[in-house]
């Protein structure tokens, strides 16, 4: 894969701020007139989930010396914060706006701190945490809302913070973001493998939430079977850019039994 | 549209207090010897995981404690020590364990690689490490500052969950105040207190670049560095946390 090939990083960050942003509120009019309607916000969860783990890849290929997952926990952690801020103010339509207007200031003053007080030295590092703290929270209104069905802080509190759900979202959409750099990170690292694994994980992590929806038997079935194609799709186009990019894919058979041993 | 005036207000008390629980988070993570992958491989002294899990762990541990106790008493002493002794319960458990592993299954001895003599035990350990490797197993001196770091964390996380959940229970004009037991606000007092917690676990780790042996560490000396930075981030996260969950006692804890 040569740089010229690859997605630019405005691009990427137009693709999951504005797809993450319009899929929330698709879903956000559209849930109340038909529940179904929910599973556009799992897509804009997925959109968003892809952007922060090219966010999460320009910013830990500098080497941030404690793991990548460091930052894919810290972007879910300004995420919440904000998320609930957010819809804890009861602006109604407004809230997703500001819970990703929220989340970015939370990130940028994260980086700035950690390039003025600690000392960083990672260029990008105040604008890559703003990314991916505003992925952060797009994924978790995303995903929040597939599973309560509605983004009434009431509403949201009791069906996804209360039950615990948010805990599953803050993992399996962590995941999504932090995943695919901490698994193809390396000399041999290509972007369009990474986005297709984020993509993948997003799957799960849709599937999952849409097991755990309220939103009424159709919005279950609908946004699981998305989850699934999402994932179907998605793990194949990975496997074939692994067999891509791999010297050889050798198949090792099974585990030898007791009498080949001898 | 909520008020937000009036809820900052008789608050600030315990913003302030979720701050100061969040530099003791930051704090308690220089203590935590933390190995990263090479202390996995038994090629580095400390837990073989990352900062952030571990401080999370303990973190989270506490936060448990603390809530369960919280339940029963509310104490504020009672509440901060559950909290402080559930993240020790949580590192001295992992330690051990690990211990174990590195000393029957791995074959190496716990040995530090920064000191030439063990603070606590006076043990030479210069001899015993292995060629080509930073130390490895958890030595006494690095298992007694986990211990100390797990009190930390634990204590202030506990004070982040107390002071938030005296925000929710408390008696706005005109509202009927929430009990400790409504589910709701335990919910996302506890969400919040996680999410604080993540983030400053993170801001300490980049301070020691994702590894330390504990008190005993040269790297220990940045610790305020990371002290003030988490000060800082704290505030706005502080604000905007008394925010929200005052927002749920408002609405009667739905």
């Amino acid at each position: 894969m040569t740089e010229q090939k690859m997605i630019p990083p405005n691009t990427l960050m137009a693709f999951g701020a504005v797809g993450g942003l319009v899929g929330v509120y698709l879903a956000y009019f559209f849930a109340p007139a038909n529940p179904i309607f929910v599973v556009f916000g799992a897509l804009g969860a997925v959109f968003a989930a892809v952007w922060g783990a090219d966010a999460v890849r320009r910013i830990a290929s500098y080497g941030l010396g404690t793991g990548v997952p460091s930052i894919g926990m810290l972007a879910l952690g300004m995420g919440i914060i904000a998320v609930l801020f957010s819809l804890a103010l009861g602006i109604g339509a407004g809230g997703p706006i500001v819970a990703f207007i929220v989340s970015c200031a939370i990130g940028a003053i994260i980086g700035i701190i950690s390039v003025k007080i600690l000392g960083m030295t990672i260029p990008i590092m105040v604008s890559a945490t703003t990314e991916i703290a505003g992925a952060g929270a797009l994924l978790i209104l995303g995903l929040g809302i597939v599973i309560a069905g509605s983004l009434d802080y009431a509403i949201f509190v009791k069906e996804v913070v209360t039950t615990g759900f948010i805990m599953m979202i803050y993992i399996a959409g962590g995941m999504a973001m932090l995943h695919p750099h901490n698994s193809n990170l390396g000399p041999d690292e290509t972007q369009d493998r990474l986005l297709a694994l984020s993509a993948e994980k997003a799957g799960i992590a849709v599937v999952l939430s849409g097991f755990a929806s309220v939103a009424g038997m159709g919005a279950v079935v609908i946004t699981v079977l998305i989850g699934i194609i999402i994932w179907y799709y998605y793990f194949g186009k990975y496997y074939g850019f692994v067999k891509r990019d791999a010297y050889k894919v050798v198949d090792t058979g099974l585990l030898p039994t007791e009498e080949e041993m001898q | 549209m909520i008020d937000i005036v009036g809820l900052i207000a008789p608050n600030i008390f315990w913003i302030l207090a979720i701050v100061i629980g969040g530099t003791l988070i930051s704090i308690s993570v220089h203590f935590i010897s933390v190995g990263g992958a090479p202390a996995a491989m038994a090629q580095a002294t400390g837990i073989g995981t990352g900062t952030v899990m571990l401080a999370a762990g303990a973190g989270i541990a506490g936060i448990i404690a603390a809530g369960a106790v919280m339940d029963l008493n509310q104490n504020f002493g009672v509440v901060l020590g559950a909290g402080g002794v559930g993240a020790m319960v949580m590192l001295a458990a992992t330690m051990i364990v690990a211990t174990w592993i590195y000393a029957y299954g791995v074959g190496v001895m716990p040995v530090s690689a920064k000191v030439k003599y063990d603070p606590i035990t006076k043990y030479r350990q210069d001899l015993y490490v292995s060629q080509g490797t930073e130390g490895h197993g958890i030595p006494t001196v690095a298992f007694v500052s986990s211990l100390l770091g797990g009190l930390l964390g634990g204590i202030g996380a506990a004070l982040a969950y107390y002071a938030l959940m005296k925000v929710g229970t408390y008696a706005y004009s005109g509202v009927t105040p929430l009990e400790v037991h409504n589910l709701n606000l335990v919910g996302v007092v506890a969400t919040f207190t996680i999410g604080f917690f993540f983030i400053n676990s993170v801001i300490p780790s980049y301070n020691i670049v994702g590894t330390i042996e504990g008190f005993h560490d040269p790297k220990f000396k940045r610790w305020p560095k990371a002290a003030v930075a988490s000060f800082i981030a704290s505030i706005p996260l502080g604000i905007v946390a008394v925010i929200a969950v005052g927002a749920l006692a408002f609405a009667g804890g739905l």
